[in-house]
């Protein structure tokens, strides 16, 4: 029966392992004067609109604004700086999140 | 020498003390009602039917009570005891499709839904069918860029509070530019101007209220388009507080069927009631999880009958509120 359910979790963590490997670099921006919804949604809005760009994560309390890209597309700290600039905030920090 | 500078630490504490004062008995007015008792919640995280991703609006018929669940992309309807009846939206940019729907407005047979991310205000029958869309992204008259809310006049005109426009827009019902108030993309605090302005209400006779979001106040507006006052802190100028009558960050206005003036105090964690005039009346809700407290008040609605319901954003909650007998 132990072999079993191991098997089925060997299985289901090998299904998952592509869609892992499908998703690109991601970056954690450190953003000052989030306030509420409504800046949280115009920083994703606008850092959406970047090519490659697949989620955006946005934590109001700690201003983090985490960005995943598709595989194979890199974020210029510059473009990402100009994103969060038009939605009325400054970049404070810049960093390529380790896998 | 030492008496000296005591004498004068005296007196400065004596001047600290008299301004104190006046600011309490100027600027900090006490209720002038019995105020609001809670009734009941519902809601918890998820995006099963009756649960939430970031509730941000919320607006009521006479049985109905209809919640924007942001990040789900959709509208959620429930009756006055919370339970669902039906939901309509999904993400996208399309008709009846929802990107980050904000503050909604119902009037007559219709719901407005301020569509955030689309740049638009969408109609939708009650029903869920959407009817049209109102607007697209930009800044020139009649454009928006992340509309927060919107009103609806008697005529069709509608009303938006356009955040990162920095304006106020009143357009005819076919979407086409009839006025604005503030400058284009600019912030400002004097009379007037607005710092990311997220609602607006229209009183019966006309007159305009606008939730100046990070200005932490209330703007008045007459029929006619004049400045008539504003609220919130001293002299209504982006000075934030915890008092009766400050705010902090000021999300959703609503009226009631007197006129009275419901503002949602996001960081205060409360509703505010003020009457037409700006008259501060009374508060309820206090930061936390437990019944009737909050995490982040950003909406609220009130019906006919006078029951309050709240958008308890980080709760994922809705709460009914009702006047104290």
């Amino acid at each position: 029966m132990k072999i079993i359910r191991h098997s089925i979790a060997a299985l289901m963590l090998l299904l998952l392992i592509p869609t892992a490997q499908a998703s690109g670099p991601s970056y954690a921006l450190q953003v000052d004067g989030l306030a509420c919804p409504f800046c949280a949604y115009g920083i994703e809005k606008k850092l959406s609109s970047i090519e490659g760009v697949d989620d955006t994560q946005v934590n109001i309390k700690t201003g983090e604004v985490i960005v995943i890209m598709a595989e194979g597309a890199p974020l210029a700290e510059d473009l990402a700086r100009k994103k969060v600039k038009d939605a009325g905030f400054t970049l404070r920090a810049f960093s390529r999140r380790s896998k | 020498m030492g008496k000296r500078i005591l004498k004068a630490l005296g007196g400065v504490t004596v001047v600290l003390l008299g301004l104190a004062v006046i600011v309490w008995l100027v600027w900090i007015p006490s209720a002038r009602e019995v105020g609001y008792e809670f009734v009941s919640t519902w809601g918890e995280p998820g995006n099963a039917p009756g649960q939430f991703h970031d509730p941000t609006g919320i607006a009521v018929t006479a049985t109905e009570v209809f919640v924007s669940d942001a990040r789900n992309a959709r509208i959620q309807v429930f009756d006055f005891d919370g339970h669902f009846k039906r939901q309509f939206g999904t993400k996208g940019d399309g008709p009846g499709r929802l990107g980050r729907p904000m503050n909604l407005r119902i009037d007559g047979d219709e719901l407005y839904v301020a569509d955030y991310w689309n740049d638009r205000i969408q109609v939708f029958g009650l029903d869920g069918a959407p009817h049209r869309s109102i607007g697209k992204s930009g800044k020139d008259p009649g454009e928006f860029n992340a509309p927060g809310g919107v009103a609806v006049a008697g005529n069709g005109d509608l009303y938006v509070a356009d955040f990162y426009g920095q304006r106020i827009q009143q357009l005819h019902a076919d979407g086409s530019f009839v006025r604005q108030w503030g400058h284009t993309g600019k912030v400002g605090i004097r009379a007037g101007e607005f710092n990311y302005p997220t609602d607006v209400a229209l009183a019966d006779d006309g007159t305009l209220y606008v939730a100046d979001g990070y200005n932490d106040r209330v703007q008045v507006f007459s029929p006619e388009g004049r400045f008539v006052r504003k609220w919130g802190g001293p002299f209504g100028m982006n000075i934030f507080g915890p008092f009766n009558g400050w705010f902090a960050t000021v999300t959703r206005i609503t009226l009631d069927s007197s006129g009275n003036v419901f503002v949602a105090d996001f960081y205060n964690n409360r509703v505010q009631k003020f009457s037409p005039d700006g008259t501060f009346l009374s508060t309820f809700g206090s930061k936390g999880t437990g019944p009737g407290q909050f995490e982040k008040v950003i909406a609220v609605a009130v019906a006919r009958d006078g029951t309050v319901f709240v958008a308890d954003f980080a709760n994922n909650r809705i709460q009914k509120w009702q006047p104290k007998p």
